[in-house]
């Protein structure tokens, strides 16, 4: 199988089923690398269950997913995960320094302890997202567009190509949501792709170059205006389509 | 004083039940943390009262095969033996059913303890277990066997803990990020069981069944009121663990109190102490939190008390004013610090950030003065419900007065608005 440098995530016929139900069906995307990308559907799409397998986590029934070029069960690391801020102890005894540390775990040999170097890269890190001054405090006792930067700085300390993003702007507020948008701007111009689960209709068309939309099924991948229209969403949110007149006049502006 | 303090160190099963005692309470204490990070207390409750099962098991295996009576090693076996079961029926129960987690911890240790009762009953004629001493622990009566057995065990745990340090920090926090970089997580999960398993199994003897959960977690939890770092929260928390066995033996000597008992209860008051006093996080530093807190609401009365009265206004009349006269000094100096207010011999004067929060204010109090008397409220609580009112006064909520009301130019009595 050629390998083409312009994708970064390969899935080809992925179905994933729990019980005899297939919580994905016949999935087949290719993401290019240097993208936004965001991934949109319902409550109970599939969304974890796709992000478990672009993180190698599970076994497909059928199909295949590569990071660059490579079996997702083989490339442990290569996608750096960014959980979701409702998952997080934020009183857990750590300081963002050690946090952004936790990106080079990895590449430390377990008999060793964390060297300068990997010092070093966790800093750079945290410097990327100006995060820098705060090395040195808890996690709880920074803003929520601090924390965000914090983890998205462990995922560049670890230095994969390919970010994944659960939810970053659940539950934030509209100034923070910016900031965090701000930031995976940078992280996509200093060369990453970035996968973000999404849950806002209403912005996707603004945040995004590519959007995939899921439920079960794979409903379209590409420009957010291919995506965001009207026969598809009224398709994949049954029925719930008061909102859409506004998210498809925003698509188009 | 010498009585008090030198005279029991003379004495060998002190220096015995200080030794043993120490070393299973650093071990329990560091251990502790991560059980106290992950939430799994319950399940170091349940680990302790499981063992009694093991602990008859090896004993009768240990006597009936090689006839050895009360075998250490052989106890020891069993009681991880029993740990393990158990744990491994719970998450069975846990997975497979629709009951939780919590509940099936609790029908497993309840069921294996009884397994173990019943088990020390009827074997009674070939198991010597005196069942009070396994629930209430006897430290003072520690053997050497039981030493070595607790230094061995605190020897492997420690190194566990300290060579796969990151790998426990990273599976506690972020177990997904642990996954997705290729970590064992599972493993991991069952290394750390092991471990409490082997404190707690090598505890019992020394503090009793019942209180082992206390000498895993309360030490632990003693120190993460102080730390913000894991290795800093271990650390300390093994030197609690240590105080707790210290304090508590002497307590014992000089109340002549049961030995288990006496270290908990030190235990416990040394973390009610630190509670309190904690500098972050703990009950003193929050209440001078609070109580440093300048209500909002004061802020704006002096704010436009300041502002109606149009020149330097006297502390006399903002104290007219102004409806809350507790703490004021204490406001108008933190306004001053935060450069609303200047401070000059005649009184105290806006600042241009003071004048703009004051005019926000004012606006708002003579919008919903506005808005007050067109729903129809008397004119004499016009006022009163309006200064109330006024501190809402967020953007959103001032433009939708505004709006809604037309765009007043004055308020009922004439005022401008604007």
């Amino acid at each position: 199988m050629t390998i083409d440098n312009n994708y970064v995530i390969e899935v080809e016929h992925l179905t994933v089923s729990y019980h005899a139900k297939p919580a994905l069906l016949d999935i087949s995307v290719r993401i290019e690398k240097d993208q936004l990308v965001g991934v949109i559907g319902p409550n109970g799409a599939g969304k974890s269950t796709f992000i478990k397998a672009i993180l190698g986590f599970i076994k497909p029934d059928v199909g295949t997913v590569r990071i660059n070029g490579r079996s997702a069960q083989k490339t442990k690391g290569e996608v750096a995960y960014v959980p979701q801020r409702g998952a997080v102890d934020w009183d857990f005894p750590i300081t963002v320094e050690e946090v952004a540390l936790m990106g080079r775990y990895q590449q430390i040999p377990w008999y060793t302890s964390p060297s300068d170097e990997d010092r070093q890269a966790a800093l750079e890190a945290l410097k990327m997202v100006r995060m820098e001054d705060f090395a040195q405090r808890q996690i709880g006792e920074l803003s929520g567009g601090q924390q965000q930067r914090v983890f998205l700085a462990r995922a560049l300390a670890q230095g994969s190509d390919i970010l994944l993003l659960d939810e970053p702007f659940a539950g934030v507020d509209a100034a923070t949501e910016r900031a965090i948008l701000d930031v995976l701007e940078r992280a996509k111009q200093a060369g990453k792709t970035l996968v973000v689960v999404h849950h806002d209709l209403s912005t996707a068309a603004e945040y995004f170059d590519r959007l995939i939309l899921i439920k079960q099924r794979l409903y379209a991948y590409g420009p957010p205006r291919l995506v965001l229209r009207e026969d598809l969403l009224s398709k994949v949110y049954e029925g719930r389509l008061r909102i859409f007149s506004e998210v498809l006049k925003g698509g188009e502006s | 004083m010498y009585d008090l303090f030198i005279a029991p160190l003379t004495e060998t099963y002190f220096q015995k039940a200080l030794i043993g005692g120490s070393i299973i309470a650093v071990v329990a204490s560091v251990v502790g943390c991560l059980v106290v990070l992950r939430r799994m207390a319950f399940l170091g409750d349940a680990l302790s009262h499981a063992m009694i099962a093991g602990v008859a098991g090896g004993y009768l295996v240990m006597k009936l095969l090689f006839s050895l009576e009360a075998h250490a090693p052989g106890m020891l076996l069993g009681s991880l033996i029993a740990a393990i079961t158990t744990v491994a029926l719970i998450s069975f129960v846990s997975r497979i059913s629709r009951v939780k987690e919590d509940t099936a911890i609790g029908i497993m240790y309840t069921g294996i303890f009884a397994l173990g009762v019943v088990a020390v009953s009827i074997f009674r004629h070939y198991i010597h277990i005196d069942l009070m001493h396994f629930i209430m622990g006897d430290i003072l009566g520690v053997a050497d066997t039981d030493l070595w057995v607790s230094a061995f065990v605190a020897a492997i745990v420690l190194t566990i803990l300290i060579l796969f340090f990151r790998h426990f920090q990273i599976t506690t926090f972020d177990p997904i990020m642990a996954a997705s970089i290729g970590l064992p997580v599972m493993f991991i999960d069952y290394l750390l069981t092991i471990c409490v398993s082997l404190v707690v199994v090598s505890a019992v003897s020394m503090v009793g069944v019942i209180l082992v959960v206390g000498l895993l977690i309360t030490p632990a939890a003693t120190a993460y009121l102080l730390c913000d770092r894991l290795d800093k929260m271990m650390w300390l928390a093994a030197l609690f663990g240590v105080t707790s066995v210290v304090g508590g033996l002497y307590l014992c000597v000089w109340l002549d109190s049961a030995g288990g008992g006496a270290i908990m209860l030190f235990c416990t008051l040394q973390f009610l102490v630190v509670l309190a006093v904690a500098p972050k996080y703990g009950l003193m530093a929050r209440w001078l939190r609070l109580r440093n807190l300048i209500p909002q609401q004061q802020v704006e009365d002096i704010l436009t008390t300041i502002l109606r009265y149009e020149k330097p206004t006297p502390m006399s009349v903002i104290l007219q004013y102004v409806e809350q006269e507790k703490g004021i000094k204490k406001a108008l100096g933190s306004m001053i610090g935060e450069g609303l207010l200047s401070e000059a011999e005649k009184g105290y004067s806006l600042t241009d950030a003071g004048h703009r929060e004051a005019t926000k204010v004012l606006k708002a109090h003579r919008l919903w003065e506005t808005y007050l008397e067109s729903i129809g409220t008397p004119q004499e609580e016009l006022h009163p419900t309006a200064h109330q009112l006024e501190h809402i006064s967020d953007r959103s909520t001032v433009d939708y007065l505004d709006e809604k009301l037309g765009k007043p130019a004055t308020d009922p009595h004439g005022k401008t608005i604007r």
